[in-house]
């Protein structure tokens, strides 16, 4: 069934991208306006807009279940898309279009909810034969039941203490005999810090990498993957770069991982877009961490390495139609790195930077790719996230996109609000960096100043301070004063302040 | 009044850099003389060509004579003495300003709506750092001092009285 | 005259005695302070050369006293004379720290009162840039005498000529209350402070342990006793200062202030930006700043007291280049309520520009004055009564423009249409009434939302009904209380028309000794 016009229950760069394919296949969009950002960018891409500025509680728009279904059905809309976070991986949200026979661009809402119950993934991904974080189920009672759980997770593991953390009660155990002499060794700081030596056991994967794989499949059963994408790079579990392939990643281990990602779809009978995400330790072993069942910020790196839109694909499987392609069919051609620009101050912590954009422009080339919500004039709000642009470059090999990303950085101008882009110059300074040797503790660890700027940068910013001042000083003083106006007072007056 | 044409740019990690003529764009680099191309448009942006490379610049605050200048997405801040007032800065330095802490409190009674900062994030004088919501409006609470977050007192969706203490900041 | 002569070589002498009272070794005293000598204040002041010295050669009266060694110095610790300012006749006195602490004896006394006396006559501002250790212990009861007088002529002058005060140093004891007399004072910050008892005193009676700083330094002063006006952080800044801001006050209280040329690309007839300023959500706060930049003159906005009450943010500024004082609620701090401070704050600026032939514009958004015990108990009643008289007492122009809130007795005191506001304007955002539509709504319609199913839903409907209906600014405009509902972009033409018809507004006030404002 065609789709003819969509409703984007989001805002900002998504909303705007999702726009922009549904605009090339000829479908109508609607937009909701919301009274946080009445002026937004995205909503004059829109065909349509509907008007969500009176609130009538404190349910935040793009949460409001019933007011979009509702007006979904007013406008006889015929899809909703929910783009990433709010409503996206909401299983209600997905069942009340399915029950309102709205088409909802996404999984089936048994899939969201099933992925998104952990305990429920970690069983079906078990079944599917997927590795897995494996552990003990509660505290271990001896040294004896350690052992075998150890022997069955494999090593290197983590003996934590139940009862409490920071770093006490903890060893991790690299090898098989060193296990029985830890658990006590454990188990006795455990009971001196929390008096309880009780410990349970995890595998350690030690400062492992993010490698999450893209997933397609139709309604009628056929999956396929798009290939990886590098997300290592975070910061407090937020990730700050991605790429697409990983480094770490030879043909193999893609098949591998691969193929263990179709599994786990085809584990919940998955269509629509969704990511697989994976823990990569140094020794390559991966494990199953969670599935997205959504589109995510990220998905760039991987159309400009496929050339595939996924956004156009989702319309397409919504629809019913079969996938064009199969895996043999997929290719990664060259490389991709997104940085994502936020507003935030990098030389105070990375704390929130609202305002005003006043002005962006970057550079334009078939290589260089930016997907934005904001404009000249656009306000950054606290009620939505600091995220002002990805910018995503594609070249033939890494070392190409790590140059071409220097100069489309260097060439990023933003003037009104502080921005990341001084952090992901810092990034791109460090040289285990360019030789792709990084993992999840890079931002801790390897890189010691979180923003770049070279020597002679300071001087400049001085002269131009000191040119600033010594130019209004200048002006307040060279200004022409006329004085004798002032004493041009008219006769009317003047006779009544005499007296 | 006789000006002083010799300016001096004091960043915070208290480097010194001398311009004898700024308004001739031309500074002393590396034992030379270099002009400095300087491109400004209040409606745009305003950009140096050093080195054969733009450099985008702006001035993101300005109090007097304390400037904070990006450039190239990295913002510095000085402050722009003149040789006498660079000789009082010297001085009143030796003076040994103690560090001390300096609490931000509450004006008025209401309920924290947002905290911006953390523990250990820097703070610069007149930054935003909580939004107090009271008779139905959202108040900015700017911090009294530059230096670094000490302590917070306080969490979303706490109410408070006048003169509760919010946030402590250790100079500096 | 023989060059060489008698005559002229006793002349050269003296002048030579003079100078190496005002040697380098002598500066290099006050330098190591952080401070500047008496005379490098001055020419930083005065234009380049146009300083002329009176009563150089003073000196106190010998063997007066027999108590306590006294230094003979010419001058006696203070320099006085006049010189131009921007072109314009400016009387000062600048004490020199360096002869006895600055500090004040009889004669010192005197050659201020003889400066002050002919800035009087000739009708020009008077600047007193202080630097002194107080009243000289050893002259007795004759310092204090020389305050008395002191004092006497600012309040001669008050109104008359403008005065302003610069406290570069210390300022103690009976010194402080000339500047407080005075129309504005400037502190320089770390180096300069005032108190009435200082912190010795205060050790000794109270047993409380404070430093210079803390006590009566500048920051104490600009945040939170409201007595300083303007803060620098450097003395040459602070001296500069001064200069801006005598470019926007008359010399005497029968001249207008001076003008200044526009720049070319002032925009005199429409800015866009001034509808974006203000959001349409009530309770969203904004820098009222923001407006005040795009209204006046591009770059002429010089706030006063920038740190002291800043739920009231007061000012010089130019509307196509004629000086108007402008006095604004700021909706970002206290969510724009009036309170004691702010009181005291704006009625001292409006009596200042009522005396000075400046005219004023208001810009208004507030919703009440701060309620609580705080206030209460410390007699909001009298100090906001006091701006309140200080508008209706006013004979200058008075213009205002409600941007958005005004409710209550807070919209009376704002120079409402029938306080004698010349001209009321008002936003598309004005919200004009008794209270705001939340509480009224409560008291008018108490029972129904009692008995309501959902009475949350019901008040936001009721308030939202109000605000269309009995809040909006047409109603008033209707009624003659405003006189036109204004585009915000065209706040700045609509401005600079009216204040072009009120040039010959002249009104006189029932003849009397003087009100009695409350105090």
């Amino acid at each position: 069934m065609k789709i003819k016009s969509i409703l984007i229950a989001n805002r900002g760069e998504i909303a705007i991208r999702i726009m922009r394919t549904a605009r090339k296949m000829g479908i109508t969009t609607y937009a909701i306006k919301t009274a946080k950002e009445p002026n937004a960018w995205y909503l004059d891409e829109a065909d349509e807009v509907i008007d969500f500025s009176e609130c009538y509680d404190d349910t935040p728009e793009f949460l409001d279940i019933e007011r979009i279904v509702y007006n979904a059905k007013e406008h006889q809309i015929d899809a909703i898309h929910p783009g990433y976070g709010f409503l996206a991986e909401n299983p209600d949200f997905a069942r009340r279009c399915e029950e309102e026979g709205i088409n909802f661009i996404g999984p089936s809402h048994d899939a969201i909810y099933r992925m998104g119950n952990k305990t429920v993934a970690k069983d079906l991904a078990k079944q599917a034969r997927v590795p897995l974080l494996g552990g003990s189920e509660g505290a271990v009672p001896d040294a004896e039941e350690a052992k075998r759980i150890a022997a069955e997770v494999g090593y290197p593991v983590i003996l934590k203490a139940a009862a409490g953390g920071g770093g006490r009660g903890m060893r991790v155990v690299e090898k098989e005999k060193d296990i029985e002499r830890m658990f006590k060794l454990a188990s006795n700081e455990a009971e001196k810090a929390f008096n309880n030596p009780q410990v349970f056991i995890e595998k350690f994967v030690r400062e492992p990498r993010h490698i999450e794989f893209q997933i397609l499949a139709d309604k009628h059963g056929n999956v396929v993957h798009l290939g990886e994408r590098e997300c290592s790079v975070q910061r407090k579990h937020q990730k700050l770069l991605e790429e697409s392939p990983s480094p770490a990643l030879d043909e193999k281990l893609r098949k591998k991982m691969g193929d263990a990602a179709i599994r786990i779809a085809k584990s919940v009978n998955y269509y629509s877009a969704g990511t697989v995400e994976f823990l990569l330790d140094d020794r390559n072993n991966f494990s199953f961490m969670e599935m997205n069942t959504r589109i995510q910020v990220e998905h760039p790196v991987t159309e400009m390495v496929t050339g595939i839109d996924l956004i156009e694909q989702m319309i397409r499987i919504a629809e019913g139609e079969k996938l064009a392609f199969s895996q043999k069919d997929i290719k990664l051609n060259g490389w991709a790195i997104e940085w994502r620009i936020n507003a935030e101050d990098v030389q105070s912590g990375f704390s929130p930077s609202l305002g005003t954009v006043e002005k962006i422009s970057w550079p334009e080339s078939d290589q260089i790719r930016v997907d934005t919500g904001v404009r000249d004039g656009s306000v950054i709000t606290p009620y939505f996230d600091s995220m002002i642009a990805k910018l995503i470059v594609h070249a033939e090999d890494r070392e190409k996109a790590l140059q071409l990303s220097s100069m489309a950085i260097r060439k990023f101008w933003i003037k009104g609000t502080k921005t990341t882009l001084a952090f992901c110059r810092a990034v791109l300074q460090n040289s285990n960096f360019r030789k792709g040797k990084f993992n999840t503790s890079f931002l801790s660890k390897e890189l010691k100043i979180h923003y770049h700027h070279e020597p002679d940068e300071e001087l400049l910013a001085a002269f131009f301070a000191v040119y600033d001042y010594a130019r209004e000083v200048n002006e307040f003083e060279d200004k022409p004063l006329y004085v004798d106006k002032g004493k041009e007072i008219a006769p009317w007056v003047l006779n009544k302040r005499l007296r | 009044m006789k000006k002083s044409k010799k300016l001096i740019a004091l960043s915070a990690s208290n480097k010194a850099y001398e311009f004898d003529k700024p308004l001739e764009k031309r500074i002393k680099y590396q034992g030379k003389k270099v002009d400095i191309k300087l491109r400004e448009d209040p409606n745009g942006f305003s950009y140096i060509v050093w080195k054969n490379k733009k450099y985008m610049l702006d001035v993101i605050e300005k109090n007097q004579n304390r400037y904070t200048v990006m450039l190239n997405g990295v913002w510095h801040s000085f402050s722009v003495e003149t040789p006498i007032s660079f000789k009082r800065r010297k001085y009143l330095e030796q003076q040994g300003e103690a560090s001390t802490s300096v609490s931000v409190e509450a004006p008025m009674p209401g309920k924290i709506i947002d905290i911006m900062v953390e523990e250990g994030s820097e703070v610069k004088e007149g930054e935003a750092i909580i939004i107090l919501e009271a008779m139905k409006m959202q108040n900015e609470i700017s911090s009294h001092a530059s230096g670094v977050v000490k302590s917070i007192s306080v969490k979303k969706n706490d109410s408070v009285m006048k003169d509760d203490v919010l946030i402590e900041i250790q100079r500096g | 005259m023989d060059v060489k002569g008698r005559n002229f070589t006793r002349f050269l002498e003296r002048q030579k005695r003079y100078d190496d009272q005002h040697s380098t070794r002598v500066e290099g005293k006050q330098h190591a302070k952080g401070k500047l000598t008496a005379w490098e204040r001055i020419e930083i002041l005065f234009d380049e050369d146009t300083f002329e010295e009176i009563d150089a050669y003073v000196t106190p009266e010998k063997g007066d006293t027999g108590f306590g060694k006294m230094k003979h110095a010419y001058g006696d610790g203070v320099i006085i004379g006049h010189g131009l300012i921007r072109g314009r006749i400016a009387f000062a006195y600048s004490q020199d720290f360096t002869v006895m602490g600055g500090s004040l004896g009889a004669v010192h006394a005197t050659k201020i009162m003889k400066i002050q006396d002919m800035a009087m006559k000739m009708g020009a501002p008077m600047i007193g840039l202080i630097d002194s250790g107080g009243a000289r212990i050893q002259e007795g009861v004759a310092s204090l005498a020389g305050y008395a007088g002191i004092f006497y002529r600012n309040v001669q002058s008050s109104g008359v000529i403008p005065q302003i005060s610069v406290i570069m140093g210390p300022a103690a004891g009976g010194a402080v209350y000339s500047p407080s007399i005075t129309d504005f004072v400037f502190m320089t910050n770390q180096t300069s402070y005032m108190f009435v008892t200082g912190p010795n005193v205060v050790k000794e009676v109270l047993n409380e342990d404070v430093t210079f700083n803390d006590l009566g330094g500048a920051g104490v002063h600009s945040k939170k006793s409201g007595v300083a006006h303007m803060v620098y952080e450097d003395e040459e800044n602070t001296l500069i200062g001064v200069r801006q801001m005598l470019s926007y006050i008359p010399s005497n209280n029968m001249e207008n202030p001076p003008e200044m040329e526009l720049s070319e690309d002032e925009n005199k007839d429409f800015e866009e930006k001034l509808r974006d300023v203000v959001p349409d959500d009530p309770n969203k706060p904004y820098d009222v700043k923001d407006v005040i930049n795009l209204i006046v003159d591009k770059r002429s906005f010089y706030e006063i007291s920038e740190n002291f009450a800043q739920n009231l943010v007061i000012g010089f500024g130019r509307i196509d280049g004629k000086v108007i004082g402008v006095v604004a609620n700021q909706p970002k701090v206290l969510a724009g309520t009036l309170d004691i401070n702010s009181s005291n704050k704006g009625a001292r600026f409006i009596r200042f520009c009522d005396a000075f032939n400046i005219p004023l514009l208001i810009l208004e958004d507030v919703p009440g004055f701060l309620p609580g015990i705080d206030q209460e108990h410390n007699g909001i009643i009298r100090h906001g009564a006091k701006m309140l008289y200080a508008f209706a007492d006013a004979t200058v122009p008075r213009v205002t423009v409600i941007l958005r809130k005004s409710y209550g007795g807070a919209y009376c005191v704002m120079n409402s249409k029938n306080l004698g506001g010349d001209f009321n304007f008002a936003w598309p955002t004005a919200e004009i009434a008794v209270m705001g539509p939340e509480g009224a709504v409560a008291i008018l319609y108490r029972k129904e939302l009692e008995s309501a199913e959902d009475p949350v839903a019901m008040k936001k409907e009721l308030a939202a009904k109000y605000r269309e209906e009995i809040a909006n600014p047409y109603v008033a405009d209707e009624r003659g209380f405003i006189d036109e509902v204004i585009d915000p972009a065209e706040t700045r033409r609509k401005l600079i028309r009216a204040f072009e018809a009120l040039e010959t507004k002249f009104m006189n006030n029932p003849a009397r000794k003087h009100g009695n404002i409350p105090l």
